[in-house]
C-alpha cells in the first residue's frame, strides 16, 4: 500500500504550481463556458425572486422539495473537507496530504453554495435579509432561537469560519512560495496574502499549532452542521418518516459517505488535468476506497436502522408511507437507483483491489455515490411531505420544474467554476505536505526485510 | 539493525513544534527472549495473591448462583424483578464486550500501539459465557409475542411467537463461539511458545492447541487472515447482541418507546465501557504482575483519547434522541422523557449522565491526566459506574412496565421506583466477580500481553535522533 | 410537558359538532369572502395550490353497499401547543394571550417550515401575488390585509371581528357576550354544526359543548392540544363512539 517515492523539491514545486505558472490550455475556455451557465442560473434566480416561487413544482403539502434536498447534498458534501484534514491528521493517516487542500476547498466552495439554496428558496428572500443586516434590535423581536433554521445559519456559518481559516493557514506556506516566484501583480497579490512567510521555525510552529488546534475545534462543528441540518427535519412529529431519532449520525455518516466520495471524484480529475500521476497516486485512492467500504457499511446500518424503526412502530400512515416509498412507482424506481448507486455497485466494486487502484473505475463508481446519495436526501424529504398526515384530502404528488433541475445543474457548475478559479491562482495539491510526506516517509530493515515505516513525534 | 537517519531538508512545523514541548522517555526496546520468557513467567506471577483472589471470587460467584436459584424459585414469574439482572447483563456485556474491538480496530488499523494490549482487549470477550447463563432466566421471563391474543410491537413484527427468546439465545451462543474464536486466533504463537517455554500440563496443553505452529511465512498469513475474519465475525455479532439486547430486552418492553437510535447508543456506550476495561485491567496487570516494562503511557495515552472520544459521543447520541423528543412534543415523546429520564429512575439518570460523560469529559479533556497511568484509570472508573447505572435507569424502567399494558400506543402511567432486594445485589456482585473470575483464570494459562504481538511491537518499533530531539519510527509491513 | 394554559379573559376556541355537518361548503364560501382568500382557479387546484382556510374533508367508511359518506370540517386548530411556532425563525406565527395561533404576515419570510411542522395541513403559502378580476376588487374586505406572495396564511378565527367585538364591549365596559362574536364560518352555518366561543368563560356555549361525551380532538397522540373540539358522529346503524382522529 504505502509506495514510498522519492520525489525531489524542485521537481515538486514545478509541477505541482503548473497551474499558477504555466496554467494548462483548457483552463480558459472551461472556465469561459462554466462562466456562461453560472450566469444564466443566476438570471433564473433573479427571475424567481421577481416572479414568486410559483415557478417551481412545490405544491401544498409538498412545501420543501429540489432545493432543500440540493441544500442538504451540498452541505453534506462539505463534510469532505473536515474528514479528510482533520480526522485524518488527528489519526495521523499519511495518505491524506495530497488531498487535503482540494477537500478543504470543495468544504468552503460546497458550503458557500448550500447558504444559496434555502435564501432562494425563501418567499421573500430579501426579507431575510432584511432581518438579518441589520440585526433587528429596533422593534424588540429577535430571531426564534428555536427554532433550527436559526441553528442551520449559526452552525454553517461557523463552519464556514473555521473552514476559510483552516483553507488560509494551510495555505500560507505555499503563498511564501509563489510570492518568490512570480513577479508583477501577481508578486504583490501574493506578497499581501503570504503575511510575511519566511518559513522559519517559529512561524512553523505557529502554523502547525494553528492547524491542529483548528482541527480540534472544527470537529464539533463538524458534527454539528449535519446534525442540525437533519434536525430541520426531525423535529417535526407532524411529517411521517421525519421525526426519528437516528437522524443526527445517519446524516453526519451519509454526509461523509458522499463528501469522502466527492474527493474521490474531484482527485482523479485532478490527476488527469493537470497530470500530476507523481503526486495523486493509486496508493492514495486505495486508501480512500477502503476508508469509503468501512464509511458505507457504517451508513448503510444506520440506513437499516431507520427503517427498521420506521415499520416498528406499526402506525398506519407510517407504514403507509413507507409503501409507497419502497414498493409505488416511481418511487421504488428510485428507492433501488439509490440502493444500488449508494451502496451495492460502489461498494462491491471497491472490494476488489484491482478497481481500489484503477483510477476511471474509482472515478465513476465515486460519481455513482453521489447519485445515490442525493436520491437519499430525495427519498427522506419529499414522499414524507407527499404523503404527510391521515387526512387523504391533502396527499399530494410532486413534480420538480425545468427551473429547479437546471439551477440544480447549475450548482454543480458553479462549484466546480469557483474551484477552477482558485486553481488558476492557488495550488490545488499542498507543495508543504508534500514535501512533509518525504521526510516522514522512511523504512526499517527487520532481517531481510525493508518495511516501509512513517516518523512519529514521540509519543 | 539501526535505523536510517531521517532525511534532512524540508522544514516541518512538526519537528519545530517538538522541540519546546518535554517529551516521556521513549520506551525502550526489549529483545525477544527477554519478552518471551518474562511473559511465560507472568502466568505464575504473584502466585498466592491471585489465588486468593480467585478463592473469593469463585465464593462470590457460586453465592450469586445459588441466589439466583432461589429467586428463580421464589419470584420466578414476577417480570419486575428481574430487572437488576437485566441491567447487569446488559452492563457485563456491555463493558467486557465492548474490550476486544479495541484489539479488533486497532489491529485492522495497523496501529503499533495496540499490540501489548490486544490480548487482554480479547481475552474479555470470556464473559460472553457469564453473560449467557445469566440471559436464561431472563429469555425465559420476556413477555411471548402475543400477549392477551394481539401481537406485541417488536422487531420481529410476524415472527413465530418465541422469536425474540430464540434469536436472543442464537445471538449469545454466536457471541461465544466468535469469542473463542477471536482469543484463540490470537493466542496461536503463543501457544506454541509455551510449548517450547514450560513444563508440565501447560506445555502439553500449549503443544495441543499450537498446532504444529512454526511461524513459517504462510502460517503467519494464515494468522493474519484468521484474525480478520475471526475480528469481523465477532464485530458483526457484538453489533448484533447489541440490537438484540437493545430493542428485545429494553425497547419493546415499553410501549411507545420508538427510538432509531437506541442500540447505536447502546453499542457506543459498551465501546466506551470497553476502553474502559481495557485501561483498568492493564493498569492491574501493571501493578500487580509487573508489566512496566512492556506497558508504557503509550498505550495508556492512546486509550485515554479514545475514551474521550466515545465520551463526547456518548453525549452526541444521548442528545440526538433528547432533542427529538423534546422538541416532538407529541404523545410518546413526552412519556419518553417523563419516564426515562425524569421518571421513577431520575436521579440515577443524573448520576449516570455524571459519570459516564460529564465528568469523564472535564477529566480526560486534560493531557496531563490521559498522560497518566492513574489518572487514566480513574477516568476509566467513572466510565464504567456511569455506564452500570445508565443501564439500570434503562433495563429497571423497562422490565418494570406490567405485561397487560404493552399494546398501549404509549405509557400513560408510569411504575414507580423499584429499589434491588438483597436477592439482586448478590446476583450482581456474582456475576461481576464471575466475570473477573473468568479471565483472572485465562491469565493464568495465557499471558495477558501476547507474546508475538510485543515482540513485534518491539520489532517495529525504533527510537531514532531527529534533529535536537527523539522521534519513534514505526514500520507499516503490508 | 403539557403547557400550563394560564388564566386570561378570553380563551377562544370552536366546537365542531360533526354530527350536524352537512359537508355543504358555506362555510368554506363565507370564509373565503371574509377573510380575502384568492380564488382558486382551476389552475390552482391542478398545481395542488389551492387555498382555502377551512375546509371540508369528505370521506368513505365502510365498503359499498353499506358505505357512507363523512364530512368533517378542518381549519386551524389554534393548538396551545402548536408544532408550527417554535420551528418559526422569524416569529411570524406565535402564541397570543387569548389562545389564538396568530401569523403576522409582516415578518413572515415564506420558509414554509411552520407548515411542514402542522399536522393538520391547514397552513397555506402564497406561490404568486394574488390576483382579482377587476369587478371584485371592490369586493375585498378592507379589516383583512391582502396578503403579498410568499408568505404563510392560515385560519385566523376572524381575528378582525374578534378585535371589533372586544373594542365594542370594552368601550361599553362589560364582557364580551356568548355569541355576540361570529366568526364568518360559523355565522354562515346553516346547521349550526361550527360554534365560537370563549373557553373561559363557563357558562359559554362552546364551555358546556365542550363537556359532552362525543368530543374529542384531532390527531390527539401529537399532544397538540387544540382550541378547536370535535364532536363526534352520532351513527345509529354502529354503536357510538369516535369515528376520526
Amino acid at each position: 500500500m504505502q509506495q514510498r517515492r522519492t520525489i525531489d523539491q524542485i521537481h515538486t514545486n514545478r509541477v505541482l504550481l503548473n497551474g499558477q505558472l504555466d496554467t494548462p490550455k483548457w483552463w480558459a475556455p472551461t472556465v469561459i463556458v462554466l462562466g456562461i451557465i453560472v450566469a444564466i442560473g443566476f438570471f433564473l434566480i433573479g427571475i424567481m425572486v421577481n416572479k414568486g416561487l410559483g415557478v417551481t413544482g412545490l405544491s401544498r403539502p409538498v412545501y420543501w422539495g429540489l432545493f432543500i434536498t440540493t441544500f442538504v447534498f451540498w452541505v453534506g458534501i462539505s463534510h469532505a473537507g473536515i474528514m479528510i484534514s482533520a480526522i485524518l491528521r488527528l489519526s495521523q493517516a499519511e495518505w491524506r496530504r495530497p488531498v487535503t487542500r482540494a477537500a478543504e476547498l470543495l468544504t468552503v466552495f460546497s458550503l458557500l453554495t448550500a447558504l444559496l439554496f434555502p435564501l432562494m428558496h425563501a418567499g421573500r428572500p430579501w426579507r431575510i435579509i432584511y432581518f438579518i443586516l441589520p440585526y433587528d434590535f429596533a422593534r424588540g423581536i429577535m430571531p426564534n432561537v428555536r427554532s433550527p433554521l436559526i441553528w442551520d445559519p449559526v452552525a454553517i456559518s461557523t463552519y464556514l469560519t473555521g473552514s476559510t481559516l483552516f483553507l488560509y493557514i494551510a495555505l500560507l506556506p505555499d503563498l511564501g512560495n509563489l510570492r518568490d516566484r512570480t513577479t508583477g501583480w501577481q508578486n504583490a497579490l501574493y506578497t499581501i496574502l503570504a503575511l510575511g512567510w519566511r518559513g522559519n521555525p517559529r512561524q512553523w510552529k505557529l502554523q502547525t499549532v494553528g492547524g491542529i488546534l483548528l482541527s480540534a475545534l472544527m470537529l464539533p462543528i463538524f458534527v454539528s452542521v449535519h446534525s442540525i441540518v437533519s434536525w430541520d427535519f426531525a423535529v417535526t412529529p407532524a411529517v411521517e418518516g421525519w421525526h426519528s431519532t437516528i437522524f443526527a449520525p445517519y446524516f453526519v455518516i451519509g454526509a461523509v459517505h458522499s463528501g469522502v466520495s466527492a474527493v474521490v471524484t474531484m482527485m482523479a480529475l485532478m490527476r488527469w488535468l493537470w497530470k500530476w500521476e507523481d503526486f495523486i497516486r493509486p496508493e492514495h485512492f486505495d486508501a480512500l476506497a477502503r476508508l469509503l467500504i468501512v464509511v458505507a457499511t457504517g451508513w448503510l446500518a444506520f440506513t437499516f436502522l431507520e427503517l427498521l424503526f420506521a415499520v416498528y412502530g406499526l402506525d398506519a400512515p407510517e407504514l403507509e408511507l413507507r409503501d409507497m416509498q419502497i414498493f409505488q412507482w416511481p418511487w421504488n424506481l428510485l428507492f433501488v437507483t439509490f440502493l444500488f448507486t449508494g451502496y451495492i455497485i460502489p461498494v462491491g466494486m471497491w472490494l476488489q483491489k484491482s478497481v481500489r487502484n484503477n483510477i476511471a473505475l474509482m472515478f465513476w463508481s465515486s460519481l455513482f455515490v453521489n447519485i445515490g446519495m442525493w436520491l437519499e436526501r430525495f427519498m427522506i424529504i419529499v414522499p414524507g411531505l407527499a404523503r404527510k398526515t391521515p387526512f387523504v384530502y391533502t396527499w399530494e404528488a410532486y413534480r420538480p420544474s425545468g427551473l429547479e433541475w437546471f439551477i440544480l445543474f447549475w450548482s454543480l457548475a458553479w462549484v466546480t467554476f469557483l474551484m477552477l478559479l482558485f486553481s488558476r491562482f492557488f495550488p490545488l495539491v499542498p507543495l508543504f505536505e508534500q514535501k512533509e510526506s518525504q521526510t516522514f516517509g522512511d523504512s526499517i530493515k527487520i532481517g531481510r526485510v525493508r518495511v516501509p515505516a512513517i516518523v512519529r513525534e514521540a509519543d | 539493525m539501526a535505523s536510517e537517519a531521517v532525511h534532512s531538508g524540508a522544514h516541518s512545523g512538526v519537528h519545530a513544534e517538538a522541540h519546546e514541548e518535554a517529551h516521556h522517555e521513549l520506551p525502550a526496546r526489549v529483545e525477544p527472549d527477554v519478552t518471551t520468557s518474562e511473559l511465560i513467567a507472568t502466568t505464575e506471577a504473584n502466585a498466592t495473591g491471585v489465588r486468593n483472589w480467585m478463592w473469593i471470587l469463585g465464593a462470590l460467584t457460586l453465592v450469586g448462583i445459588v441466589v439466583a436459584f432461589v429467586k428463580v424459585l421464589i419470584e420466578w414469574s414476577d417480570q419486575d424483578e428481574w430487572g437488576y439482572t437485566a441491567a447487569m447483563v446488559a452492563f457485563l456485556f456491555s463493558a467486557f464486550g465492548g474490550a476486544p474491538l479495541v484489539a479488533i480496530a486497532g489491529t485492522l488499523a495497523k496501529g503499533n500501539w495496540v499490540r501489548p494490549i490486544a490480548r487482554f482487549a480479547a481475552l474479555c470477550s470470556l464473559v460472553s459465557i457469564i453473560c449467557t447463563i445469566w440471559m436464561i432466566p431472563l429469555i425465559l421471563n420476556l413477555p411471548m409475542l402475543v400477549v392477551d391474543g394481539a401481537r406485541r410491537r417488536s422487531i420481529w413484527f410476524e415472527g413465530p411467537d418465541v422469536s425474540p427468546h430464540i434469536w436472543a439465545l442464537v445471538a449469545m451462543i454466536t457471541l461465544i463461539i466468535s469469542a473463542l474464536g477471536l482469543i484463540y486466533a490470537y493466542a496461536i504463537p503463543d501457544f506454541a511458545a509455551m510449548r517450547d517455554h514450560s513444563t508440565g500440563w501447560k506445555q502439553r496443553f500449549g503443544a495441543w492447541l499450537a498446532r504444529g505452529w512454526i511461524g513459517t511465512t504462510v502460517q503467519w498469513r494464515t494468522m493474519r487472515m484468521r484474525i480478520g475474519m475471526m475480528g469481523t465475525l465477532y464485530f458483526f455479532t457484538f453489533v448484533f447482541v447489541h440490537f438484540i439486547i437493545s430493542t428485545d430486552f429494553a425497547m419493546s418492553l415499553v410501549p411507545g418507546w420508538r427510538d432509531a437510535i437506541f442500540p447505536m447508543y447502546h453499542a457506543i456506550s459498551s465501546i466506551q465501557a470497553g476502553l474502559a476495561v481495557t485501561v483498568i485491567g492493564l493498569w492491574a496487570a501493571r501493578k500487580y504482575l509487573g508489566l512496566e516494562k512492556y506497558l508504557h503511557l503509550d498505550q495508556f495515552w492512546s486509550i485515554g483519547r479514545l475514551m474521550f472520544a466515545f465520551t463526547l459521543l456518548w453525549g452526541y447520541f444521548f442528545i440526538s434522541a433528547f432533542i427529538v423528543f423534546w422538541y416532538g412534543r407529541s404523545g410518546s415523546d413526552q412519556m419518553w422523557i417523563d419516564y426515562l429520564i425524569l421518571g421513577p429512575y431520575f436521579w440515577v439518570f443524573i448520576l449516570a449522565m455524571l459519570f459516564i460523560w460529564f465528568t469523564p469529559w472535564w477529566w480526560l479533556i486534560w493531557n496531563r491526566v490521559r498522560r497518566s497511568y492513574n489518572g487514566t484509570a480513574i477516568g476509566a472508573g467513572l466510565i464504567l459506574l456511569g455506564v452500570f447505572l445508565d443501564r439500570v435507569r434503562l433495563y429497571v424502567a423497562a422490565w418494570t412496565v406490567p405485561e397487560d399494558r404493552i399494546h398501549e400506543r404509549f405509557l400513560t402511567e408510569y411504575p414507580s421506583t423499584v429499589y434491588p432486594d438483597v436477592m439482586d445485589i448478590f446476583i450482581m456482585v456474582g456475576a461481576l466477580a464471575g466475570s473477573i473470575l473468568l479471565i483472572l483464570a485465562a491469565t493464568r494459562v495465557l499471558p495477558i500481553l501476547s507474546i508475538w504481538d510485543v515482540q513485534q511491537f518491539n520489532l517495529l518499533y525504533r527510537p531514532v535522533e531527529y534533529m535536537k530531539t527523539k522521534v519513534s519510527l514505526i514500520g507499516k509491513p503490508d | 410537558m403539557t403547557l400550563q394554559r394560564e388564566k386570561r379573559q378570553y380563551s377562544w376556541g370552536m366546537v365542531v359538532d360533526v354530527d350536524k355537518c352537512t359537508g355543504c361548503q358555506a362555510c368554506v364560501l363565507a370564509c373565503q369572502a371574509e377573510n380575502n382568500v384568492p380564488l382558486n382557479l382551476q389552475d390552482r387546484f391542478e398545481r395542488a395550490r389551492a387555498m382555502s382556510w377551512i375546509r371540508v374533508e369528505r370521506y368513505w367508511e365502510g365498503e359499498f353497499p353499506d358505505i357512507k359518506a363523512r364530512f368533517i370540517p378542518i381549519m386551524c386548530q389554534h393548538c396551545e401547543n402548536a408544532p408550527c411556532e417554535p420551528v418559526c425563525p422569524v416569529f411570524a406565527t406565535y402564541h397570543n394571550n387569548e389562545g389564538l395561533n396568530v401569523q403576522v404576515y409582516n415578518r413572515c419570510v415564506g420558509t414554509r417550515y411552520c407548515a411542514n411542522g402542522c399536522p393538520y395541513i391547514v397552513r397555506f403559502f402564497n406561490y404568486w401575488e394574488p390576483v382579482w378580476p377587476e369587478a371584485f376588487r371592490n369586493h375585498l374586505n378592507p379589516d383583512v390585509t391582502v396578503r403579498s406572495r410568499g408568505i404563510m396564511e392560515k385560519c385566523s378565527f376572524c381575528i378582525q371581528r374578534i378585535r371589533r367585538g372586544v373594542r365594542n364591549a370594552e368601550r361599553e365596559n362589560r364582557n364580551v357576550v356568548d355569541g355576540e362574536i361570529q366568526t364568518a364560518c360559523t355565522q354562515a352555518c346553516p346547521t349550526d354544526a361550527l360554534v365560537f366561543g370563549n373557553f373561559n368563560d363557563e357558562d359559554s356555549k362552546v364551555s358546556k359543548m365542550r363537556k359532552d361525551d362525543r368530543h374529542y380532538t384531532l390527531l390527539p397522540h401529537l399532544a397538540t392540544d387544540p382550541n378547536v373540539v370535535y364532536l363526534a358522529k352520532i351513527d345509529p346503524d354502529r354503536s357510538a363512539g369516535a369515528s376520526h382522529g
